[in-house]
């Protein structure tokens, strides 16, 4: 027993932390009840559905999902939402790692301003200039298109500039200096040197915006209306629109849509709580 | 050679600047100037000057429209001061001191926060849907079927049915910002408290609660900018039109309603969607100056006492 757990132990087993400790697994078995049932009642049929909500499956069927993956494109959603959060997320990387150094490495004249620009965001959601934007998009002729949803969220980078501009500020100097000696150029101690010793804030950076990214519902409802550019959020809304028709067409849609999500939390939920924290708490 | 080469901090920063720059901060001024302009979108714009702002602020059905919904915004926020964040700054607290099952705890509250809000707006109706609703068959199973509801149908439950949703999604960010910032309170603080008598409440009042000023002034900003741009679960839950009664109305609703769901007199009014968003804008701009300014004084002196401890 080390010391300086003393005051840790001590505080987990009196009456008042095993109260609170169960009232958390109360808490708790919400989630756990209702995310199963979710993929439980994907597998009844429509009738068995409506009767026996939350009951066990009466008669298993595959068809809820047979219809939104042959009838409807359910895939071609999943693909969608795959793509463009991937490319969304390379470009936000790309961009926001490149200035956050260009803003930590190099002393020049209008630096801090700098810093505090690039900051604003955090203050400012982008939802807020959403119709300027909408009307920048449609003018150059990008609604219904990736690359207008790859750029949207590209510029959303005061988050993922002020985490890399942390992590590049507190490199030593030594670092980039011998590199320099050695010759190298700019953009190779970049790519070559800076890069691979931050993988771990890359890693902090790229899941958290993954998730926001592949859970936005705002911009993908404003900007992609076509069905060949739908997401799964807007899919999944979709047939949430007119749920008595389609009640149980959306537990297949949600079970496939949550799969790559748990999956993500499953393996990475350390990087995602680093990113919520990242700069929120420094002294 | 590069060591000469001293605008290359420039091509770094350029990108970002010149994306960051047309995407996010222009339009938040862009909207000043669509804001004076009666537009549908298509078509040629029609000064009209303040009118937009008249209308919002003075005309009969709109101003009802948009007070209630601001009521809201702010109404939420209070929520998340008053009620969110203590139960964050709770459940943190528990799982620091590694309460039995800390580490279920800790990631199965967090789970829903990975989950996107169409989805959670899904449940939501699977457990509140006055026909096929969890709730209501589990009341009537247990006899209880007088208890039955129409939930969020209802526009007085409604609003605290949703701010359970929304922190039910939501309270795992505010909460692991307090986690991290007990993590680096002292424990031979603590400890040395503990063998001087402290019980826990004061060891918390005096120790712990004065070394959370950052914690607590980050959840303060972030909750309140959450608390004023709510859109998902409430267009999700209620629809465009904010619930029954506009009992769940948020600005961002109202705001998409006007400017791409052509509510405004039946037309689609950019002009008027601007004015909202500009609005908006100026609210959230006011209350973060009053924050940080208030926040940073406040603690200030409140930190120079913790620092003598």
């Amino acid at each position: 027993m080390k010391r300086t757990h003393f005051e840790k132990l001590r505080g987990s087993f009196s009456p008042v932390a095993v109260t609170v400790s169960v009232i958390f697994f109360l808490y708790c078995s919400i989630s756990l009840y209702l995310i199963p049932l979710l993929a439980l009642n994907s597998f009844k049929t429509k009738s068995d559905l409506i009767n026996n909500t939350i009951g066990m499956i009466r008669s298993f069927t595959l068809d809820s999902y047979r219809t939104i993956i042959v009838e409807d494109d359910f895939l071609r959603y999943m693909f969608n939402s795959v793509f463009l959060t991937m490319a969304a997320l390379t470009s936000l990387l790309l961009v926001s790692s490149l200035c956050a150094y260009g803003l930590s490495r190099y002393r020049f004249k209008g630096r801090n301003f700098l810093r505090i620009y690039f900051l604003l965001g955090m203050m400012f959601p982008i939802q807020l200039g959403i119709l300027p934007i909408f009307i920048i998009i449609r003018n150059i002729g990008l609604t219904n298109n990736f690359l207008g949803m790859i750029l949207i969220y590209t510029a959303n980078l005061s988050l993922p500039v002020f985490i890399f501009s942390n992590f590049f500020s507190a490199l030593p100097t030594a670092l980039y200096e011998s590199a320099v000696i050695e010759g190298a150029g700019e953009l190779t101690i970049f790519f070559r040197i800076m890069v691979p010793i931050s993988k771990p804030v890359f890693a902090t950076v790229g899941i958290l915006n993954f998730v926001m990214i592949w859970n936005d519902f705002y911009m993908p409802l404003v900007f992609l209306t076509r069905k060949e550019v739908r997401t799964l959020t807007l899919g999944i809304y979709r047939y949430m629109n007119n749920f008595l028709v389609n009640w149980h067409l959306v537990f297949a849609a949600v079970t496939l849509a949550l799969i790559p999500i748990l999956i993500m939390f499953m393996l990475f939920s350390r990087f995602l709580i680093s990113g919520l924290t990242a700069g929120a708490v420094k002294e | 050679m590069s060591r000469l080469n001293r605008k290359s901090y420039l091509g770094f920063i350029a990108p970002g600047f010149v994306i960051y720059t047309i995407f996010m901060i222009l339009p938040l001024f862009t909207a000043v100037y669509y804001s004076f302009f009666k537009w549908s979108g298509l078509g040629p714009k029609i000064f009209i000057g303040f009118e937009n702002y008249r209308n919002l602020f003075f005309d009969e059905r709109l101003s009802g429209i948009f007070w209630n919904a601001l009521g809201n915004n702010f109404k939420f926020v209070v929520v998340i001061l008053t009620i969110i964040m203590p139960v964050q700054l709770f459940i943190a607290y528990w799982v620091d001191i590694k309460i039995f099952g800390y580490q279920f705890h800790r990631t199965i509250i967090f789970l829903p926060y990975v989950i996107s809000s169409t989805i959670v707006g899904f449940l939501a109706m699977l457990v509140f849907n006055p026909n096929i609703g969890i709730i209501n068959i589990f009341l009537k199973n247990i006899g209880l079927g007088a208890y039955r509801s129409a939930w969020f149908g209802d526009p007085d439950k409604a609003f605290s049915l949703l701010a359970i949703v929304i922190s039910w999604q939501g309270i795992a960010a505010g909460m692991f910002i307090f986690l991290a910032n007990l993590k680096g309170i002292s424990q031979n603080l603590l400890e040395a408290a503990l063998i001087d008598g402290a019980g826990r409440w004061l060891r918390f009042r005096y120790i712990m609660l004065p070394a959370l000023k950052p914690a607590l002034i980050n959840n303060i900003i972030l909750g309140t900018i959450w608390g004023l741009t709510q859109f998902d679960i409430p267009f999700v839950v209620g629809g465009t039109q904010g619930g029954i009664n506009n009992s769940i109305d948020f600005m961002n609703l109202f705001f998409y309603r006007y400017a791409f769901g052509g509510s405004y007199y039946g037309e689609t009014s950019m002009g008027f969607g601007a004015t909202i968003s500009v609005v908006l804008f100026l609210i959230i701009l006011a209350v973060a100056i009053l924050q940080i300014s208030f926040l940073t004084r406040k603690f200030e002196k409140d930190g120079s006492e913790g620092k003598h401890l």
